[in-house]
Order: C-alpha cells, then sequence, then structure tokens
C-alpha cells in the first residue's frame, strides 16, 4: 500500500532570528548565583538600599524553594552555567544613529526602527541585560505619558510608586523563578499613563538576548490610572545556540478605574531557551485587561498571564495561541481571579502541536466569595497535526460564591474529515481545504494583533500542505 | 482487630498534576484509630456465579497473552530506529524532550506493556491494597460466556467500625453483569462532634470485562453524617466490551469516589453517571481516570450535583487518549448546581491526548439557578429559599426514582426522610 501523506506543517522559518554577533565586548559576571554577584548587579546600577535588599532577600527565598513538580522537565537548564548578566558595549541610547553598529543591525534586522516610524508611539529595546535604546514620540511625551527604562525611572519622581508597587503582584515567593527574578532582575520598561489620557498608538518594547549561556531578566512595570488607556506590545527573540538559554522576566501591570490595558505579546525564542516568565494584572472597577499572546519559539516554557480583577464589573480577557514542534515543550495558559462582584472574564485559546511537539493548555480560574454576580468562559481547543506530538488541557476550576456563571469548554483533536469532505463537495482542493481549516484555527487569535504582528504570525506559521489525512 | 490511624495523603491522585496552590491535585483519606474491622456485608447472587479468589488475576493473565500475540514487541530495526530518533532528540534539544514526570511515567507505563502495571484503582493504590485488607474475604462475581448474572451487594455501617467490601466481577466474553452495591447506615446513629467521623464504610472493586461482554454497576450511597465513605474502583474492558457506571452520593460527612478504567480491547465502552449531593459541611471527593488504549473506545463521564450549605467537593476527571488509540472519543461534562454562599466547588476537567485521530471534549457548568428558572418559580410561589431546596431534594427523589432494586430505594427513601421528613410518604404505594 502506497505510503500516505500526512498534514504536512513546516516548522516555523527561524532563518531571521537565528544571526547573531560576538559579545566578546560585553561585560559579563561569572556564571551562577551567589549574593556577592546580586550585589554587584546591584552595585552596577547605582540601586536604592531597598532594592539590594529585595534582591537578596530574593536570592534567599530563591535557594529555600523547591522548582515545580508538575510542568517540563528544566533537566537541561543549570544555573551554574548561567550567565545572570551581561551588559553590552553601550550605554541607554534615545538617538538611533548613536546605537552601535552591530546592535542596530540587530533591531534593523528584526524591523524594530521601521515598526517604530510606522506605527508605534514608543519603542524601547533590551539586548541582553540592558535596555539600549528607548525613544518616545513627543505627543506621547506631552500627554504626561511616561515611558522609559525602568532602572531611569528608579532615580527619577516615580522613584516613590515604584518602590511602591514593585514585586508586588509577583513577590518572590511566588515560585522558585520569580525569587530569581528579584534577585538578578535587570532592564525592562516602566511606563505611567496619567488619569484620562487615551494613547492612540502602541508602545512597543523588544527583547533581544544575544549572548551565548545567559539570562535575561527585565522587569516590566505598567500603570495605567483611572479612565485611561494603552496598547503595549512586548516582543522578544534570540538566535539558537547549543546550550541553554534562560528567560525569566516578570511583567507588573496596575490597570485603573474604567481603564483599559491590552498588552500583546509575540514570543519567538530559539529553541534552546527556558522561558519560565510571570505575567500578572490587578483591575480596579471596570477596569479591562486584554491579553493577546502568542507563544512559538522556547525549547520549554511555562507562560500564565494572571489577571486579578479586584474591582467591581472589572473585565479580562485572553486570547492566546501557542505552538509546539520538534523538540519544543510548551507548556501554557492563564489564571484568572474573580475577586469582585460583576466581574467578568473571557479566555479562548488555540494549540497546535506537530512533530514530537508538546503542548499544554492549563488555566484556573478562582471565584473568591466576593465575586457575586461574576461571570467566567474558558474555551480552549487543540489541533494535533500526527501522532508523535502531543497536546493535553488542564484546567482547573475553584468558585467560592454561589451566585456565579462558570462555563469551560474543551475540544482535542485532528482535521476533521467531514470538514475536507465539505469543502471538496463545494469545488476546493483537498490541499486547499486543509490550509484553510488550520488557517481558520489560527485566525481568531490573529485578527487581535495588530496588523504587523499578524503578518509576521503568519510568517512564523507558514503552512505547506500535502496529502491526505492519514 | 482495631484499626491504627492511617491517613492516605496523596490518594486519588490526579495523573497530571497541575498548581499546587490549588489543592486539587489528589486528597488525604483518613481512617480514624480504634476502629474494629468488621466487614457486615451481605451478599446476594446465584451460587453458580461464585468464582475463585484469583478469577481476575487469572482473567488479567489471559488477557496479557492475547494482547501480546496482538501487540508484537518492536522488531530490532523498529527499535533500533526508535533509539535512534531519541538519540537525536536528545542532541539536538537541550535537556532532551523536556518531558514532564507525569509525561515520563505514562511512557513508562505504555512501555512495560504490561496490562497489570497499567491496571489502576481510582483511589490508588496504597488506599486500595488498605480496602483490600480491611474486607478480609473478596466477592468474586464470575458470569460465564454468554450468561446473565444479578448481584447485590449491602454494605452496612455501624459506629466504631470499619465495614468495607473488596468485589471482583469477572465477565467472559458475550456474558452480562448487574451488580448493585448499596452502603448504608440503616441503624440511626447520632450525629457525632463537628469533624468526628464514628465510622468508615465503603467498597473496592475490581472489574475485568471480556470481549463483548456488558458489565453494569450501580452504587448508591446513603450514610449517615457521622459516617465517611470510600468508594474505589478498577475497571478493564475487552474488546467490544461496555461498562456502566452509576454513583449516587447522598450522604456522609466525607465521601470519596476514585474510579480508573483501562479501555484496553478495542470498541470498549464507558459510561459514568454521577449524581452527588452535599450539604452542611461535607466533604466530597471524586476522581476519574479513563485511559484509552484500544481503536475505537468510547468514554462518556457525567456528573451532575447540588452543593448547599457550606460543603466542598471536588472534582478530577481525566480522558487519557494514548497513541494508539484511533478512532476513540472521550466525553466529560459536568454541572453542579452551588445553592448557598458557604459552598466551594472545585473542578478539574482534563484531557492528554498523544493520538491525532481521536476526539476528546469537556465542559463544565458551574452555578446558581438562572434568574429567568427563579422568576419562573417566584411566579408559582415558590421563594428561592424553597426553590433551592426542591433543587437539593430532587437529587435524593430521583435517585429513589431510579433505584435499581428495592434495597436500595429503601436506603435512599430512609436517607430523604432523615433529610425532610415526610419524604417517604412521596413514595407510599398509592401516593
Amino acid at each position: 500500500m502506497a505510503e500516505r501523506k500526512r498534514t504536512q506543517v513546516d516548522d516555523i522559518d527561524r532563518s531571521m532570528y537565528d544571526f547573531r554577533y560576538d559579545d566578546q565586548d560585553s561585560e559579563k559576571l561569572d556564571a551562577g548565583l551567589t549574593p556577592d554577584i546580586v550585589r554587584e548587579i546591584s552595585e552596577r546600577k547605582d540601586e536604592p538600599e531597598w532594592m539590594l535588599e529585595h534582591r537578596l532577600h530574593s536570592l534567599e527565598v530563591y535557594n529555600s524553594i523547591e522548582m515545580s513538580d508538575w510542568g517540563p522537565s528544566i533537566d537541561g537548564l543549570d544555573m551554574d552555567n548561567i550567565v545572570t548578566y551581561v551588559k553590552p558595549p553601550t550605554e541607554q541610547k534615545s538617538d538611533w544613529e548613536s546605537v552601535p553598529d552591530n546592535i542596530k543591525d540587530t533591531f534593523d534586522r528584526l524591523g524594530i526602527p521601521q515598526a517604530e516610524r510606522s506605527y508605534l508611539a514608543g519603542v524601547g529595546a533590551q539586548y541582553d541585560s540592558e535596555l539600549v535604546y528607548h525613544s518616545m514620540q513627543e505627543t506621547a511625551a506631552k500627554m504626561g505619558i511616561v515611558y522609559s527604562g525602568i532602572e531611569e525611572a528608579l532615580h527619577g519622581e516615580y522613584a516613590d510608586l515604584i518602590q511602591e508597587k514593585f514585586m508586588t503582584l509577583i513577590p518572590p515567593t511566588d515560585h522558585k523563578f520569580a525569587a530569581l527574578h528579584g534577585a538578578v532582575w535587570s532592564g525592562g520598561s516602566f511606563v505611567y499613563v496619567p488619569k484620562g489620557v487615551k494613547l492612540d498608538y502602541p508602545l512597543q518594547s523588544y527583547f533581544r538576548l544575544n549572548a551565548k549561556g545567559a539570562g535575561q531578566f527585565e522587569h516590566t512595570l505598567i500603570i495605567v490610572e483611572d479612565d485611561a488607556d494603552l496598547h503595549f506590545i512586548e516582543g522578544c527573540s534570540a538566535p539558537k545556540y547549543n546550550v541553554a538559554n534562560l528567560h525569566a522576566g516578570a511583567v507588573e501591570l496596575f490597570v485603573g478605574k474604567r481603564a483599559h490595558l491590552r498588552y500583546s505579546t509575540i514570543e519567538n525564542w530559539s529553541k534552546n531557551m527556558y522561558n519560565l516568565n510571570t505575567k500578572r494584572c490587578r483591575c480596579d472597577e471596570e477596569g479591562q485587561i486584554e491579553w493577546i499572546s502568542g507563544s512559538f519559539g522556547s525549547h520549554v516554557g511555562y507562560l500564565y498571564p494572571m489577571s486579578i480583577l479586584a474591582g467591581r464589573k472589572a473585565q479580562a480577557s485572553f486570547t492566546g495561541i501557542t505552538f509546539a514542534g520538534r523538540g519544543q515543550n510548551l507548556d501554557t495558559g492563564c489564571k484568572i481571579v474573580l475577586g469582585a462582584p460583576d466581574t467578568s472574564a473571557s479566555v479562548e485559546t488555540k494549540g497546535i502541536s506537530k512533530d514530537g511537539g508538546i503542548q499544554t493548555f492549563r488555566s484556573s480560574v478562582v471565584a473568591t466569595p466576593a465575586a457575586e454576580g461574576s461571570r467566567c468562559t474558558v474555551s480552549c481547543q487543540s489541533l494535533m497535526l500526527d501522532n508523535k506530538s502531543r497536546s493535553d488541557t488542564i484546567p482547573a476550576m475553584d468558585i467560592r460564591c454561589k451566585n456565579v456563571d462558570i462555563g469551560h469548554e474543551a475540544t482535542i483533536g485532528r482535521i476533521g474529515d467531514d470538514k475536507i469532505f465539505y469543502l471538496m463537495s463545494r469545488g476546493v482542493s483537498e490541499e486547499d481545504a486543509r490550509t484553510m481549516i488550520v488557517n481558520g484555527f489560527a485566525e481568531p487569535i490573529s485578527k487581535e494583533l495588530p496588523l504587523e504582528y499578524a503578518v509576521e504570525m503568519n510568517n512564523l506559521i507558514k503552512l505547506e500542505m500535502e496529502g491526505a489525512i492519514g | 482487630m482495631d484499626t491504627q490511624a492511617v491517613v492516605f495523603e496523596r490518594a486519588s491522585a490526579m495523573p497530571a498534576p497541575t498548581w499546587h496552590f490549588l489543592k486539587m491535585n489528589d486528597t488525604s483519606i483518613e481512617v480514624p484509630e480504634n476502629l474494629a474491622i468488621d466487614p457486615r456485608v451481605s451478599v446476594s447472587m446465584p451460587c453458580s456465579a461464585r468464582g475463585a479468589e484469583d478469577e481476575f488475576e487469572k482473567a488479567l493473565a489471559d488477557a496479557q497473552e492475547a494482547w501480546e500475540d496482538d501487540h508484537p514487541e518492536l522488531s530490532d530495526e523498529e527499535r533500533a530506529e526508535l533509539e535512534a530518533y531519541r538519540a537525536a532528540e536528545a542532541d539536538a534539544t537541550y535537556g532532551g524532550t523536556a518531558q514532564s514526570a507525569y509525561q515520563m511515567g505514562a511512557d513508562a507505563i505504555e512501555e512495560s506493556r504490561s496490562l497489570a502495571v497499567a491496571f489502576e484503582h481510582g483511589v490508588g493504590e496504597e488506599a486500595a491494597a488498605y480496602l483490600r485488607y480491611a474486607a478480609g474475604r473478596r466477592i468474586v462475581v464470575k458470569a460465564d460466556v454468554g450468561k446473565m448474572i444479578d448481584a447485590q451487594v449491602i454494605v452496612e455501617a455501624a459506629p466504631e467500625t470499619l465495614s468495607v467490601a473488596a468485589i471482583d466481577v469477572v465477565a467472559d466474553a458475550d456474558s452480562t453483569v448487574n451488580l448493585s452495591i448499596v452502603v448504608d447506615s440503616p441503624e440511626s446513629s447520632e450525629t457525632s462532634a463537628e469533624g468526628a467521623v464514628s465510622g468508615v464504610a465503603g467498597s473496592t472493586v475490581r472489574v475485568f470485562a471480556d470481549d463483548r461482554s456488558t458489565v453494569r454497576i450501580t452504587r448508591v450511597q446513603t450514610l449517615d453524617e457521622s459516617f465517611s465513605d470510600i468508594d474505589d474502583m478498577g475497571l478493564f474492558a475487552n474488546s467490544g466490551a461496555r461498562i456502566e457506571v452509576s454513583q449516587t452520593v447522598l450522604g456522609a460527612q466525607s465521601a470519596n469516589t476514585g474510579l480508573a478504567t483501562d479501555l484496553r480491547g478495542s470498541g470498549a465502552r464507558l459510561e459514568i453517571d454521577t449524581r452527588y449531593l452535599g450539604r452542611n459541611a461535607q466533604k466530597r471527593d471524586f476522581n476519574y481516570s479513563v485511559r484509552h488504549h484500544g481503536q475505537k473506545t468510547e468514554s462518556d463521564l457525567k456528573a451532575n450535583g447540588v452543593l448547599a450549605d457550606s460543603c466542598e467537593k471536588t472534582l478530577r476527571g481525566t480522558i487519557d487518549l494514548i497513541r494508539g488509540a484511533k478512532g476513540a472519543q472521550g466525553s466529560e461534562n459536568e454541572m453542579v448546581l452551588l445553592v448557598d454562599e458557604g459552598v466551594r466547588n472545585k473542578t478539574v476537567p482534563v484531557i492528554l491526548c498523544n493520538e491525532d485521530d481521536v476526539a476528546g471534549n469537556h465542559g463544565a457548568t458551574i452555578g446558581h439557578i438562572r434568574s429567568e428558572q427563579l422568576f419562573y418559580l417566584a411566579s408559582r410561589g415558590l421563594s428561592q429559599q424553597v426553590a433551592e431546596r426542591m433543587f437539593s431534594m430532587a437529587i435524593i427523589e430521583q435517585a429513589a426514582i431510579d433505584a435499581v432494586d428495592d434495597d436500595s430505594r429503601a436506603s435512599v427513601i430512609r436517607f430523604g426522610e432523615r433529610v425532610e421528613p415526610g419524604f417517604a410518604a412521596l413514595f407510599d404505594e398509592g401516593a
């Protein structure tokens, strides 16, 4: 019998991300994790005393807690070999031309300056452990919006605000890699949107990890005051090496009353990356958080943006897609806390696994006793493109309140023969039918992305269909 | 002989754990000290259906041989190819394929090629072994080829007593077994101090359903609030076998239900219909694990319940669609009605899948009576409180209507009368 061909989906074309530059001019601290390394990072940044204490406390926590036992293995990650701080050979610039050529070329090739000119209100670019470029349009600055490096902001007029908020949503005790982040964090952005200010164009931070065997631990802190509106985009990539790299960033978002924040991420780390990132948002009364999340890269991923709906009628939505190919174990999803009356949340996710890749959707919905009148729907769909891969769905619901309405639905499977048959009966070729179905599967997510990112996502997936389903 | 205090810390664990902070991965089952091990079990079935003690083990061993014939080990060439693929994976990535502990564990079970290793108990091996020990002599129900057997087991709870039945069901090809289990505390006993358990009752059941056989198990539990209940099942279904399980959990301060199934043969089917009621400060814990090994196997889990007062309930339901189970379909659905502010409901419906030619789906709906339903009932003169009470009692009433025999109906009616005096009158003849 002739071999039946299966649905074929190409690996993501990573060639545009896999270039790299020599990091011999960068300053690196020793690999591993010790109090001396933590003190040195703090000293180099000329931080206030409270931050050094926070770092040392976090290190103690890191050493005292165990790694979780429920997720993908991180046995391939040896912290003794990870360099936690790599300073590129430049200070932060606000003028693109002043950035060193190789770094400038990196971001040019990733299309960052072009994006800034086309549709962004501000851009931050981090290279290894430090921000190398930060700028914002004058109009945004005149509206009172602050968009800067968080370390720079620690020495400015918002220092007290940062101290008040820093790692309160993600305490070091949250999990082992939150503690690690607290100890060695470096770089990242601070955004402050004053009351009533609505920014029509997005801000974007792009994180590039260039150094071999290094970790990136940027901290993003965004405060959107009452009645304000912001769209923030986060992109990340790294070249591929033959040793493990680590990303353990943290994102803390505070959304005020009636404010709105959309946080979009396209994560495209290389396949030697352990992406152990933590993101969390607190919404006050009638505040809204929208997460748009695409996870394509990394060898191992643990990523569950959390929405804490703390004010009455606060809302959250999470729209995510995860694509796991060969050698990848991506454990992604979200956490929702319905913590006040009449809150609402909706979760819609898609997962695709192929060529031995492992994709897990994991979620938790907790309705506290205060969540009277709240509702939440969770919908997740997984598509298996071959029988070497794995796709798991592990959603949890903890409901402690009577008057709530919680719904969950999930489906898992392959492309249905009936759908192919239907399309073919309408004159569509089998190959085109399959392509249409897979594109349609991802479409609810891609339509939520900014146009440029939707195009990037389509490039990333780059589907190539042939033969019959077998 | 009296019991020592025993706590099974990680009982009824779900195969794929999640965040520990949710406290949903497993439960602890406690047997207090100084209970007299005294199985108060009565059995009703034809003498011809009584099987030998090792009937289940023999049936599983025979199935192992047949399975090995149908599933030969990899040839040297295939094994070399597999090893080469794995070596390439380990080389090409960082830390191999980074499988989680449960993913590696699942692979190890498959690679053992042992039906005995793959056979699981819903409450976990340790707790099930303890129940078997406490039960003493095993009840073995054996249906020969093409026969139909009806069997009934009544487990009676008593204060200061651990009363457990261990039951093996072996259904030969084309046979049918209808098994009814009633777990009841007929003598009305005083409710003990809050949190204290005066006695433990339960059952542990193993089922071997051979080709094209049908096994129906109906379990009704109507214990007083001073007792706790442990309901353990481990099921095995061969080609074309059908297992139907109906569980009604009405009473007991603490009720632990665990069911694990190996749908091994092609076309095997499992249906689970669970109904439960939680009141006062009761605890309800359910753990279901359905492993689809065979092609075109099907499972359907339905759980419906009402939670009132300050009771807590957890349901872990796992459908595992294992590589090779082409054409398998797994479905689970839960509806929970929350009646009071103090209740706590935890649900984790899991689908694990490493075969593409399958369909798995799950759904859960958790909430209160809908406002339009309340409005309708109010327009008929029923207050919200009365309506909520009606929903709770409806679970008991339905259990009485659906009871498969007189004994289980009597125990449900007795239970209903304890919850709401006058309930029994609904079922008086001529009423």
